[in-house]
């Protein structure tokens, strides 16, 4: 019986594309036919729902981490929007602004059991449900949510820039947060600029990446312009799946398969 | 073969009594071993903390900024409790490559902490969190 995994991406600062990758490794391993289910637990500003264009949910994340109802009740079938060979199913924040603030203002004891909650995912949906992967999309740096995400997953890929603070609390958080937690630990360089887009620039900037980390180094992904003109409209694993982002993150996408089976 | 007759009237084999007591008398002195060593490990910690009193610390979330602040072989036990839900010493042993001995006595701290619950079922101990009834 081959189980599933939880994958959570995280990263130190915001901005470092947690949210672009989450969608589009999402759908990469849907289009290589494992079913997915994505969830949005960046709480405080919550995107999903605008990225994948669902204006309205009849339950949200987080009412299944308040116990108000079950998780296949939050769960919403993308397949008749994406089509793929795996399914891919999505978990949304509630955007609302009432709904940040509620849920900011949790204490201890619901994190405490927000946590086993999430822990619970792992029986209800990879082992009954039979769902492959769990991508978790995180808020950035050290909260409640991320660490909760952290703590009940069995891979974090982080996402990083050549950002000098965003390279220092990286490295901080490898060494005060993953390792602490014995969590298997892979680094995604993005935004990287296209003066180091060449074949040796490329391969320079990966030896120095592993050497500053000293952890296993998953790939760097180029600052497009494409991606950024799409301004969040395009998912480009499955809308464009010839563009160069799309390639790099099918590359990610198996060098994650190899990793964490 | 000598037999006799017992008190409800079946014939048993002497060798057949004479062979299972001494186990039940010697799983009785493991139990009462193992109870003794869990109440030393309880004294042990108490003094540690420099507590004469047996009563219990505040209620306290096992929350995951509360994970990070534990010195890193309570981590790993609480950790692996969290992923259980429910578990006895053996099956955290299990998990964390530990003597079955080393979980038992950081389970029992943690519990001194509050931050398990133990309960008895039979010849087991489990330890889990109680998530639902705190606050």
């Amino acid at each position: 019986m081959i189980l599933g995994k939880i994958i959570a991406v995280h990263s130190y600062k915001g901005g470092t594309g947690k949210t672009l990758l989450s969608v589009n490794l999402a759908a990469t391993f849907a289009k290589h036919g494992k079913n997915v289910c994505l969830f949005d637990l960046d709480f405080r500003a919550p995107s999903l729902s605008t990225v994948l264009k669902i204006e309205k949910a009849e339950h949200w994340l987080n009412d299944y981490l308040n116990g108000t109802c079950e998780i296949d009740k939050v769960l919403i079938d993308l397949s008749d929007k994406i089509q793929n060979k795996g399914k891919l199913f999505v978990a949304l924040a509630n955007p609302a602004t009432e709904a940040i603030r509620d849920m900011s203002a949790k204490d201890r004891k619901w994190e405490m059991r927000a946590l086993g909650r999430l822990l619970a995912l792992r029986n209800s949906l990879l082992n009954d449900k039979g769902f492959y992967y769990l991508v978790f999309d995180t808020s950035p740096g050290l909260q409640y949510s991320s660490i909760n995400a952290i703590v009940s997953a069995d891979l974090v890929l982080v996402a990083t820039t050549l950002d000098r603070s965003d390279v220092d609390g990286t490295k901080r958080m490898i060494r005060e947060l993953y390792d602490l937690f014995e969590k298997k630990t892979d680094i995604i360089l993005n935004k990287v600029l296209h003066n180091v887009i060449s074949k040796s620039e490329r391969e320079k900037v990966q030896v120095e990446t592993k050497d500053i980390y000293n952890a296993p180094f998953l790939g760097i992904i180029p600052c497009y312009c494409d991606v950024l003109k799409a301004e969040g409209n395009i998912i480009f694993a499955q809308e464009k799946p010839e563009h160069p982002f799309a390639k790099i993150l099918d590359e990610i996408a198996r060098k994650v398969d190899n990793n964490i089976a | 073969m000598y037999r006799r007759k017992t008190h409800w009237g079946t014939k048993v084999a002497k060798q057949e009594v004479l062979g299972k007591k001494p186990l039940i008398i010697l799983e009785k002195i493991r139990e009462n071993l193992e109870k003794l060593n869990e109440k030393m490990e309880v004294m042990i910690e108490l003094q540690k903390h420099g507590r004469k009193d047996t009563q219990p610390l505040p209620e306290a979330p096992l929350d995951v900024m509360t994970l990070l602040s534990m010195p890193d072989h309570l981590r790993k036990t609480a950790m692996t409790v969290c992923r259980f839900g429910r578990a006895t010493a053996e099956e955290i042993a299990q998990q964390t490559h530990r003597a079955r001995a080393v979980e038992s006595a950081y389970l029992n701290q943690l519990v001194i902490m509050n931050y398990l619950k133990k309960e008895r079922k039979g010849r087991k101990a489990y330890f889990y969190i109680d998530r639902e009834s705190q606050g």
